[in-house]
């Protein structure tokens, strides 16, 4: 029942926006009241299993398709569904056509209504599927539907941005998908064919039988995979020029949730890898691919001219930190985990005042936006604080778990590395601060265009509010949900 | 005796499948490619039957038949449609020259005999011997991706790396679970399609179909 809830509302309202034409403000608000109960559903998920008992799962078996157990609610999918539809309910209700003023045509806002619908559809599917090869279809499914929102204006920077985008992560999943191919070849010649040897929990009892050579060679394609839809350097090629052209809600719901989701994949993976190999090999393996996106990350952070793009390398930076969590043991993962929550909380607040400042200014460029703090003070103020959190200033949440993601680094040795990762988040840090500075002051230009404010970007107090919480303190809840998701993983 | 057979046969499939790959290496006009893919999906479907009959399972005849329907005449069709609208192509000047292209290919098909050989050794399939062929051809098809210019050739490109997949699948497991193949046919099919959208906007705001012209986005 619950999974109905979840999933269907985004499937409702992207019907509906498939058969009104053409698009009218009410389709907009209609599909913003549903993802309200998607993000319910996702709630009352998190209860139960706070409350322990039995993983909530659901199927059905029809003909040739035996499938008892489709979906699945452990803590670990439950936290990712709040991810998700907390993210998709404030990008519905910031959706351009929504409050007055928009750059876009009719056509061009029923398609972003019809296609963000999907997207998000096939991000709750992807984190509720209890089959790896399920999941898999359905992260393969959010780039084809993302792919048609990047360029709802057609002009050649958002149409080279789409093309690399699409051709990239679908690269990347195919090969994601090799991967699992060869964990099923692998479980298939120990235990014999069986229709449900790609659900995840009899994959991870599976786990001690199965061959290591050949899941360590699953492996590599799995993160290469997955880690070409996060972004972890060397992949992360597409994520500046999709983040860059994307209009500000599909920013935000790339740059946060679908980021969260392939990660999830990442992990859902590496636990059973792990249990088979019994060495570090996945752990070096992240070791290495994360300081190698913090490099990307602080020296393209320092050229960058454009600001959404600067939020593209930001988000690389904080790839490399969760992969550290990843690789650092249980302390490691609860940080990751934590760190996983402020990021999305934190990147979708920047997007979508981004959003804002960019229907202001009219342009991307950091050299054209000056003198935010006088010509639009609001939008100044949740950027700076978005920004302050991105960067890890206390008393925001990023904070603590970055505190708890070194702590547990060099609580188990690794100091050489943790020193480097500091010295590039220091660069980071500087650079953010100098971009900052020279848009907050300086005189605006005249022909700023459009003075409406958005009252709507009220909700994203929200964000702020729950970011300084987890800033101040842990609560219960979180801490007993985060405590539940590392006893699953480890 | 049978299984040497199916062996013999599935091995047999496995190489044809891979150097109808290698063809996209050394022609150049996007028509050839077009004809490679489909005549390779054909194989890769006979294939399939063989399989299913030896393996004794009857569920890969089902997808036979889709990745027929989808692979042999459907998306070859648009594929073809899609180069009466742009005009035909030619890959004049892919990254790399057809001498030096088929030597990579060959050495890429050897890195995969080496990344297989623990697969290839914890199995007892008949079909294990086509098991590095399949990771051969996924890695020419990455090969072809990189190296071209064209859009559309990239995309002829990536079907065939879809196409290694499926031949890894088909050998190594007799098949993925048939929800999980189901999916897979219908992300292929929107993807291509999505693809094919992109390709006719390409067109007509760059005209042309060179992706090095896709050069805007820097820092």
């Amino acid at each position: 029942m619950n999974f109905w809830l979840l999933l269907l509302p985004s499937l409702l309202a992207a019907l509906l926006a498939f058969t009104i034409r053409p698009y009218r403000a009410f389709i907009g608000w209609t599909s913003a009241g549903l993802s309200l109960v998607s993000l319910g559903a996702a709630l009352a998920f998190v209860a139960q299993a706070l409350e322990g008992g039995p993983t909530p799962t659901w199927g059905f078996v029809l003909g040739p398709l035996h499938l008892p157990d489709v979906l699945r609610a452990d803590s670990l999918s439950v936290l990712l569904m709040v991810c998700v539809a907390g993210v998709a309910t404030p990008a519905l209700f910031l959706s351009p056509g929504l409050w007055g003023h928009t750059r876009y045509t009719p056509t061009q806002l029923r398609r972003y209504q019809i296609f963000t619908n999907l997207f998000i559809a096939a991000m709750l599917l992807a984190v509720s599927a209890n089959n790896v090869g399920i999941m898999w279809i359905a992260i393969e499914a959010t780039t084809i539907f993302s792919a048609f929102v990047i360029p709802l204006k057609l002009n050649k920077a958002s149409i080279e941005a789409s093309w690399k985008y699409i051709l990239i992560s679908s690269v990347g999943i195919a090969l994601a998908f090799v991967g699992t191919v060869l964990a099923y070849f692998d479980y298939v010649s120990r235990g014999g064919e069986m229709e449900l040897a790609l659900n995840w929990p009899v994959l991870k009892a599976a786990a001690p039988l199965l061959q290591p050579e050949v899941m360590q060679l699953a492996f590599v394609f799995l993160l290469i995979g997955y880690g070409t839809k996060v972004g972890i350097a060397p992949m992360h090629t597409w994520k500046p020029d999709a983040y860059g052209e994307s209009p500000a809600p599909l920013g935000a719901l790339m740059a946060s949730p679908l980021f969260a989701v392939a990660m999830y994949a990442i992990l859902r993976w590496k636990a059973v890898i792990d249990i088979s190999l019994r060495s570090n090999f996945t752990n070096n393996l992240l070791f290495t691919l994360g300081l190698l996106s913090l490099i990307v990350a602080a020296f393209s952070v320092v050229q960058t001219t454009n600001y959404k793009r600067m939020l593209a390398y930001s988000s690389i930076e904080h790839t490399g930190l969760i992969c550290f969590g990843f690789a650092l043991g249980a302390p490691g993962l609860f940080a990751a985990m934590l760190h996983l929550i402020n990021h999305t909380l934190a990147k979708s607040l920047m997007f979508f005042v981004v959003g804002d400042i960019e229907d202001h200014y009219n342009s991307a460029l950091i050299k054209n936006v000056q003198g935010m703090a006088k010509l639009m003070p609001w939008s100044a103020g949740l950027f700076t604080v978005g920004l302050f959190t991105l960067i890890g200033l206390p008393p925001f949440a990023m904070f603590t778990s970055e505190y708890a993601l070194f702590h547990a680094g060099f609580a188990l040795h690794h100091p050489w590395l943790m020193g480097v990762a500091l010295a590039l988040l220091a660069i980071i840090f500087i650079s953010f601060i100098k971009h900052l500075t020279q848009m907050l002051y300086g005189s605006p230009p005249q022909d700023t265009v459009n003075k409406t404010q958005k009252w709507g970007l009220a909700i994203l107090g929200i964000n702020i509010i729950i970011l300084v919480i987890l800033g101040i303190t842990l609560p219960t809840p979180v801490r007993t949900l985060l405590d539940q998701i590392v006893a699953i993983v480890i | 005796m049978n299984d040497t057979l199916f062996a013999q046969l599935s091995t047999l499939g496995a190489s044809l499948v891979l150097l109808f790959g290698i063809i996209l290496l050394w022609r150049r006009s996007l028509m050839a490619y077009v004809r490679a893919f489909q005549q390779q999906s054909a194989v890769l479907a006979a294939l399939f039957v063989v399989v299913g009959y030896f393996g004794q399972a009857p569920e890969l005849y089902v997808v036979a038949v889709i990745l027929f329907a989808l692979k042999v005449i459907l998306i070859p069709r648009l594929l073809h449609r899609m180069q009466n609208q742009v005009g035909i192509g030619y890959e004049a000047t892919p990254y790399l020259n057809v001498a030096s292209s088929v030597i990579v290919a060959g050495l890429l098909v050897l890195l995969a005999y080496v990344l297989t050989r623990p697969v290839v050794l914890t199995s007892t399939l008949p079909t294990r011997g086509g098991l590095p062929l399949a990771v051969g051809l996924i890695f020419v098809g990455l090969f072809v991706i990189i190296t071209r210019k064209k859009a559309l050739a990239q995309v002829v490109g990536f079907l065939v790396l879809e196409n290694g997949i499926a031949l890894l699948a088909v050998l190594g497991t007799f098949g993925i679970p048939l929800i999980v193949e189901l999916g897979v046919f219908l992300d292929l099919l929107m993807g291509f399609l999505v693809m094919q959208v992109f390709i006719y906007h390409i067109q007509d705001t760059f005209e042309s179909l060179d992706v090095d012209r896709l050069s805007e986005l820097k820092y």
